[in-house]
């Protein structure tokens, strides 16, 4: 698996407008945005509260769309997709881990993991020896039967991370991944991400507010006001 | 198993663990259910307990024969002239016939009698037959638990099983004031919970002579040759011009006589439950929209992953009725524990007290387990369909 991202864009936006109306009042976010991330990137997304930050990552989750404008991931059209299909576009081509981990408490750590296993045509075997290799792979192992409830917030994201790779996706989406974890959970979180990247290939879009969190990407784009003002190589 | 299966199998079993979360709601929901299905199966095992007494009392081989037009017992009048026409009655008329080749016939009238309850200090209207010695082998099911029946002439009377439980003044060997005479009890019989038990007999002649009814006749009751046979009586019968004769079976004449009382029963307890079943609906679908408020994140998050929408629905269908179900299981279970058996008494034909055990059985069971159910499965659809509908944003911006 290559270690460095190819120079064909992966993610691409193209003139992409999105707004909202609140109270009447049309509140435009993005107009005329353009993005290109090429396969195997590892980008940090940062800006002030407003800056569309969510909306973008919203929109590339696919779980909302653009008023007009393109967006391609791969050879997909999210954009012409309708809720049915990016649902099922996601479920075999996106991993997204969540801020709050988002993990269902009444399910074990290996059944949380498992989740997006059963959108696939994979039998309960597979799906066990998958699980247990993704568990594994962020250190977890023989906690599988552990419940979130009892697992510190570091362990909880790590089996986050775990889910969202569970089906092998290309594309990572991150949500704050580290906003409700101490430093050294922090480090960890990010050290796997970057190991990911670096090691599995996967392409990350990480929106975060921490600037510690933005070193460990390749790359950070600096989102004010839906538009790009800064971007920065990592050093 | 297919992507799909898994899906709905995975999101009903994460709603339903999560149900102690929503610990109260939930039973409250269950509790309304139950109470619903409590008061149709009161009153559906009333009517089905008073059905099962008279419908039970009544054989489809044994015919009644009623005279000037009714269709009852009281107000009917056998003239004693038809009565010699029919024994005389030569041929195939329908009719079994003993072995000298008279019929099986037994002559009878019913009498209102008042006896005053020893417990309650209640005055009850019983009913007093008055019959021929081949009355009681005219009734199917019918077994003299002790004693023996009425001599002829006699102020004799046996009871019924039920006057008997209620009435412990008319325990055998008894003297008793029925009207203006003294009678003796000299049995008790049962007749497996028909309306039967809720009659005293006596002699015919004896009945009519304390009574001052000489003479009259208000029902004729034969043996049948077949089930079939009763046309054959009929036609045989409407040779006979002295006065209008209804010819019936006697299970359909103890059908006809259920069947007022029965539904009036089910006509109070059907609005009644069906308005309990609409709050309970409106209670089911707040208890749903909670239960989808509750796992907003969870659903959200697994739609974000790549859940199907149909799943969603479903798990959350599931979950409310299952609160049906259970609820349908407690108000079952405790409407046998309160209803099924349960002794209670009514106005019958003849204007007489008729005693019946209210009956839990598979039709009331299923009918209000059914009531239940639907209350599940109405007031849970549109909050499942509000869960297909949730923002996936909600995944995302949502706290734990």
């Amino acid at each position: 698996m290559s270690d460095q991202p190819t120079d064909t864009p992966f993610i691409r936006f193209r003139h992409v407008k999105k707004g909202y109306r609140i109270g009447g009042e049309a509140i435009s976010i993005f107009d005329n945005l353009d993005l290109d991330i090429p396969r195997g990137d590892f980008v940090a997304v940062m800006g002030p509260s407003g800056s569309g930050k969510s909306t973008l990552l919203n929109m590339l989750a696919g779980v909302e769309s653009p008023d007009a404008g393109e967006i391609a991931i791969g050879a997909a059209r999210l954009d012409l997709m309708g809720e049915s299909a990016r649902s099922a576009w996601r479920a075999h081509n996106m991993g997204i881990v969540f801020q709050f981990y988002n993990l269902l408490p009444m399910l074990t750590a290996a059944e949380n993991v498992e989740l997006p296993l059963l959108l696939k045509p994979v039998s309960a075997k597979e799906r066990r020896i998958r699980v247990g290799k993704v568990l594994d792979l962020v250190g977890l192992a023989g906690r599988e039967r552990q419940y979130p409830g009892l697992m510190s917030g570091g362990q909880q994201q790590r089996v986050g991370i775990a889910r969202a790779i569970a089906a092998d996706p290309d594309l990572l989406l991150c949500d704050e991944p580290t906003g409700d974890l101490d430093r050294k959970s922090a480090d960890d979180v990010l050290a796997m991400l970057r190991l990911l990247n670096r090691e599995l290939g996967k392409t990350i879009v990480m929106v975060t507010h921490d600037p510690q969190a933005a070193r460990h990407a390749r790359r950070t784009l600096h989102l004010d006001k839906g538009r790009f003002t800064e971007e920065r190589e990592a050093a | 198993m297919s992507s799909q299966f898994n899906q709905v199998l995975v999101m009903t079993r994460a709603n339903l663990l999560s149900l102690p979360r929503r610990s109260a709601i939930a039973a409250s929901m269950a509790f309304s259910v139950a109470l619903v299905v409590c008061v149709l199966a009161g009153f559906l095992s009333m009517a089905a307990g008073f059905e099962t007494a008279l419908k039970s009392a009544g054989s489809p081989t044994v015919a009644v024969i009623l005279g000037g037009g009714t269709n009852q017992e009281t107000g009917s009048d056998v003239p004693a002239g038809v009565i010699r026409t029919i024994e005389a009655m030569r041929g195939d008329i329908g009719a079994a016939r003993g072995s000298a080749g008279n019929l099986i016939v037994s002559r009878e009238i019913v009498v209102p009698v008042e006896k005053t309850d020893d417990k309650t200090g209640q005055t009850k209207m019983l009913a007093l037959r008055g019959m021929d010695p081949t009355g009681p082998a005219l009734r199917d099911g019918i077994t003299l638990t002790t004693g023996r029946f009425a001599g002829l002439g006699a102020r004799e009377i046996v009871v019924g099983k039920q006057i008997a439980a209620a009435f412990p003044a008319l325990a055998i060997g008894q003297s008793v004031r029925l009207g203006s005479v003294n009678w003796t009890v000299v049995g008790q019989f049962s007749s497996g919970g028909s309306a039967f038990e809720s009659e005293i007999w006596g002699d015919l002649d004896a009945v009519r002579a304390a009574f001052d009814r000489q003479g009259e006749v208000q029902s004729l009751r034969l043996r049948l040759e077949g089930i079939d046979a009763i046309g054959t009586l009929r036609a045989a019968l409407a040779t006979i011009s002295d006065t209008p004769l209804n010819v019936v079976t006697e299970a359909d004449l103890y059908a006809a006589q259920s069947a007022g009382t029965a539904n009036l029963i089910r006509l109070f307890g059907w609005p009644l439950a069906l308005l309990m079943a609409l709050g309970a609906t409106a209670g089911a679908l707040n208890t749903m929209m909670s239960s989808v408020s509750d796992r907003t994140v969870e659903i959200a998050t697994v739609r974000a992953l790549g859940f199907s929408r149909f799943s969603a629905f479903i798990a959350t269908w599931v979950e409310a009725i299952a609160l049906a179900v259970l609820g349908v299981f407690i108000g079952l279970m405790a409407s046998w524990l309160m209803f099924n058996g349960w002794q209670a008494s009514t106005v019958g034909a003849n204007n007489a007290s008729l005693s019946f055990q209210l009956t839990m059985n598979g039709h009331v069971m299923l009918t209000a387990g059914l009531l239940g159910l639907a209350i599940g499965v109405v007031g849970g659809a549109l909050p499942a369909h509000s869960a297909t509908r949730l923002p996936l944003t909600a995944a995302l911006r949502a706290r734990g």
